[in-house]
């Protein structure tokens, strides 16, 4: 049972030797039609223990003690009936096991919606930007400080992985994604060389003046915006806020008017910090989280500090294991490491619409990796031919087999 | 049939063994053994000849994922592995003393390899060792003239591994489609 996103669940597997390991990997993607993938046990939604392991029972309870409200599934030759877990008796069945996620599936849409409902009491609550802070942050006890840094250490791993794919959706899929966008008509070629944002209209201007002046700081500071407040961590490079992505997408999306954002201010905090290391949830490693802003604000558009005529260079490729992952965005990259080009030659040399080049540079330029030709000498260079390998199809097929 | 392979190279320890399993079909063929000399302070076992698995292809193609050795002293199987390779994974331990240096050494080692085909590399253990980040490491590839995918990895994560061996793929042709 896949989720409403086509996601199929991510479960650890505990209590099997390497071979069990793996054929329960293979047995999932196969038979049972990707219900679920494996994954590390921190990256996981759902448990899966032998019962029949020898330390079974040591493993049952260490797992509920570390993740409480992760749905355990057991697979037991008896009968087991414990509170709070799923049970599939041996030998496993294909239908057994899918009916299994489908419960674990449901029993974590149960718990979001209920902590989506906690979520907007909390947000209901005025922001009171803490402005007696600003000079506390270096006052903080050596002891306290070592004491907080332990236990934000030992939390660390409750940082959930935020860089899901999104270069599986289908074309609606990604639209979807992306969220809605008015007033421009993609289909038209006029309208798409126009289809422009100004960064600092939105949220990521804001975003990423803040980045720039906390660094130079060395300060954490807090950009406090009529909104949820962002904690910025500039030595680890990390962002708190406490929104699911539904909630930045569509915050990232609106317009904020130079004349109208009198709530916006950064404040340095240190109080703050202490408070949101109870949710690590809300931690975002900076890049992770520009790019993931830049693409919802970008909706398809290109940044206007960008001249669309102009060729475009790719300083090295973006760490795409820990970003989402747009569609094409990996040939895109490819392409534009052997060379500079325009936005519009990357959309044709790979037969794509320009959109997905736009959400593309957007993210990209959010990072700082992309850049424009400046000297005329680069101009005149014609960008290098797309390299076509003799081994197309058979790379293809081991594209195909990796995407599974 | 031909014989094609992806090559994963890299210093012992790096998560050469694991990738290859996290995206083989079939579990992989160890060659562990218990590692008796300075190999041992990394890790408990390495591999001594090489590691292989499979993937297959929907058109009952198989593609050969091999491991090189870590140890150097078997660096002479090296040309034999690539003979025939697609592109090289070069997976690095961030938490070694000079993973820069691991790096050029297996950059030199493979040179004429990735010349004629392409490398991506995959650097593990960042969430034990976040320095050198991976923009140090993209620092350092310039000065050589490189521009490769560097992912940060964690070997036992399917996912990781794929979008290095896809950055791979799409370094070679970025036409593939999608």
């Amino acid at each position: 049972m896949k989720n409403k996103n086509n996601k199929p669940l991510q479960v650890a597997l505990y209590g099997m030797e390497e071979r069990a390991y793996k054929t329960m990997s293979m047995y999932l993607k196969g038979p049972c039609k990707g219900v679920a993938i494996v994954v590390d046990e921190f990256a996981a939604d759902v448990d899966l223990i032998d019962a029949d392991h020898i330390k079974a029972k040591d493993l049952l309870e260490g797992r509920k003690a570390k993740s409480p409200s992760r749905p355990i599934i057991v697979l037991s030759l008896e009968e087991i009936l414990l509170p709070d877990t799923i049970y599939v008796k041996k030998p496993v069945t294909t239908a057994d096991l899918v009916a299994a996620f489908k419960q674990a599936a449901i029993m974590l849409n149960t718990a979001a919606k209920a902590k989506k409902v906690k979520g907007d009491r909390e947000q209901q609550a005025p922001i009171k930007p803490d402005l007696n802070a600003i000079k506390n942050l270096d006052n903080s006890s050596p002891k306290s400080k070592k004491t907080e840094s332990k236990r934000i250490d030992e939390e660390e791993r409750k940082k959930t992985s935020k860089h899901r794919t999104a270069m599986d959706l289908t074309e609606v899929g990604f639209s979807n994604y992306l969220g809605n966008l008015d007033g421009i008509n993609f289909s038209d070629s006029q309208q798409v060389l126009n289809a422009s944002f100004n960064p600092k209209d939105f949220f990521l201007g804001y975003v990423q003046s803040a980045l720039k002046a906390a660094k130079a700081k060395g300060r954490i500071a807090q950009l406090n915006s009529g909104w949820k407040p962002l904690i910025i961590f500039p030595y680890s490079k990390e962002i708190w806020l406490d929104a699911d992505d539904k909630q930045l997408r569509a915050f990232a999306g609106l317009v904020i008017k130079k004349n109208e954002n009198k709530g916006m201010s950064l404040t340095p905090v240190d109080q703050a910090a202490a408070n949101c290391s109870k949710k690590m949830e809300g931690f975002y490693d900076v890049d992770n989280f520009l790019w993931k802003l830049a693409v919802w604000t970008s909706k398809g558009r290109y940044p206007d500090t960008i001249d669309i005529d102009s060729r475009v260079f790719l300083t090295h490729w973006p760490n795409f294991t820990r970003l989402v992952v747009t569609p094409h965005a990996m040939r895109i990259a490819a392409l534009l490491v052997m060379g500079p080009r325009t936005a519009m030659s990357i959309a044709s040399d790979l037969n794509i619409k320009p959109q997905y080049v736009f959400v593309f540079i957007s993210a990209a330029h959010a990072l700082g990796l992309v850049g424009q030709t400046k000297r005329q000498a680069d101009e005149i260079i014609a960008s290098p031919e797309v390299n076509r390998s003799k081994s197309k199809g058979l790379l293809g097929r081991i594209l195909g087999r990796l995407r599974g | 049939m031909s014989q094609y392979k992806i090559i994963f190279t890299g210093p012992v320890g790096a998560g050469k063994t694991t990738a290859i399993d996290s995206i083989s079909d079939v579990p992989p063929v160890k060659t562990d053994a218990a590692a008796s000399d300075m190999t041992k302070s990394r890790k408990d076992s390495t591999t001594v000849a090489m590691d292989y698995g499979i993937m297959n292809l929907d058109d009952g193609e198989k593609i050969h994922l091999y491991g090189t050795p870590g140890q150097e002293r078997f660096d002479f199987m090296w040309d034999i592995l690539t003979v025939g390779g697609i592109g090289l994974v070069l997976l690095l331990d961030n938490t070694r003393a000079d993973p820069f240096q691991d790096m050029q050494f297996f950059l030199d080692s493979f040179s004429d390899f990735i010349s004629d085909t392409s490398v991506a590399i995959g650097v593990t253990q960042m969430d034990l060792s976040s320095k050198p980040s991976i923009n140090d490491y993209h620092k350092q590839l310039k000065g050589m003239d490189l521009k490769p995918a560097v992912f940060s990895v964690d070997a036992r994560v399917k996912n990781d591994v794929s979008l290095l061996v896809q950055a791979l793929l799409f370094s070679l042709d970025p036409g593939l489609e999608d």
